[in-house]
């Protein structure tokens, strides 16, 4: 199955429907209900991979992370009052999740991990090799960013979420959201560049 | 004119409409704005590429199964207000263990309290103020019947619960509460703690 990024890892804002439906299931299992969080993990589990996919840089560690996240969801369950949508609420689990994890271990980058999409079929395997190696200095790149500078990062380009959901997520305001994305914007340029 | 601040040249690279004709009339003109926004603009250019690194189809339904078994081995979680919903025996519990965490508070930290170093100064009752004469309190404290009912609920109390379930005496919870108490209350306690003084040869 091939998604574009929109698809993917994009929750966007959520919208009111899909966050009364969270809640329901949220109620039902602090009712007892343990198969409500199997709906909850089968909606979420893919923006929760992605993110932690961005942080782990490999797939047995991304799976291991996004495992953990849900797991600490599920333990915390009690305190999700529905201030806010129930993807901002497991983003924010995830994101801390990810940055106690990864913050200082060394990285397993993989270059082969882009999947194979349909359309590319006819791409020649040197260009994709290529187009592999690229992504895994970009994400070698994007490793050595402070974490407020990465986690703003991963959030808006990889996840496309408005810069006020971001600040609800790591806990500060817009403005330093964007201050954030500036700097791990202009660094990552400076990192590939000193690759290169 | 002030160039572009950081969160203006985010707005400007993300076709926010936020920033005024004039600030885009700057941008327009400064070429280190522009370059800055060049930079920013390169920089997202190599993060997209890196595109999504998805998983096998087959992943997503191994996945969920995991999850879903270490859920199961977790203890359900529970709702902060279930409390609420517990019997009555219960609610009751809770007021006796309260209302014996004040007592005995009050009754043990006062009886040990250090003695005082000078006389105690007795004030004649205002006669303003209907008093009972501290003749009429009870002499022993054994024979109080307010006392009995609070003994005989903490009978099988373990005080370890009551710390457990967060009461327990704080500083200065002495002093607060020896300020409420009323001016016969004053003298009565006076009176006791010269007992206890006389009792144990202090």
């Amino acid at each position: 199955m091939t998604r574009d990024r929109t698809e993917a890892a994009r929750p966007e804002a959520a919208t009111a429907s899909e966050r009364e439906d969270d809640r329901v299931l949220v109620q039902a299992c602090l009712r007892g209900h343990r198969d409500a969080f199997d709906v909850i993990v089968e909606r979420h589990q893919r923006q929760v991979y992605q993110l932690c996919y961005r942080f782990a840089g490999n797939h047995e560690d991304a799976s291991d992370l996004a495992q953990d996240v849900f797991l600490r969801a599920y333990r915390g369950l009690h305190s999700f009052k529905g201030n806010s949508a129930f993807s901002t609420w497991l983003y924010r689990i995830g994101v801390n999740v990810c940055l106690n994890r990864v913050g200082s271990r060394t990285h397993k980058w993989t270059t082969l991990e882009v999947a194979d999409r349909p359309d590319n079929r006819a791409e020649r395997a040197d260009a994709r090799l290529l187009r592999g190696e690229r992504a895994a200095e970009v994400r070698a790149a994007i490793a050595k960013l402070p974490k407020k500078q990465r986690a703003a990062l991963v959030l808006r380009i990889y996840h496309d979420l408005p810069h006020d959901q971001i600040a609800e997520i790591v806990g500060t305001s817009v403005g330093a959201v964007k201050a954030n994305f500036f700097h791990a914007l202009a660094n990552l340029k400076k990192l590939l560049k000193s690759q290169s | 004119m002030k160039h572009l601040s950081r969160i203006e040249l985010v707005d400007l690279i993300e076709s926010s409409p936020t920033l005024s004709a004039d600030r885009l009339r700057h941008f327009e003109t400064c070429a280190k704005c522009r370059a800055e926004a060049e930079a920013l603009r390169d920089g997202r250019t190599a993060a997209l590429e890196d595109g999504d690194a998805e998983p096998s189809p087959l992943f997503w339904n191994h996945f969920a199964a995991r999850v879903a078994q270490a859920v199961r081995n977790e203890p359900a979680p529970v709702a902060a207000t279930s409390w609420l919903r517990a019997p009555v025996i219960t609610w009751a519990t809770t007021a006796s263990i309260v209302l014996l965490a004040i007592g005995i508070t009050v009754w043990r930290t006062t009886l040990h309290a250090p003695a005082p170093t000078a006389p105690i100064v007795r004030q004649a009752p205002t006669p303003d103020v209907a008093l009972a004469s501290p003749a009429s309190l009870p002499d022993d404290v054994d024979a109080d019947e307010a006392w009995a009912v609070v003994r005989a609920a903490a009978v099988n109390l373990n005080w370890d619960d009551v710390h457990a379930a967060g009461i327990s005496a704080h500083p200065g919870d002495v002093e607060n509460v020896a300020q409420e108490l009323s001016a016969d209350e004053r003298d009565e306690l006076a009176r006791l703690l010269d007992e206890d003084r006389k009792r144990n040869g202090v």
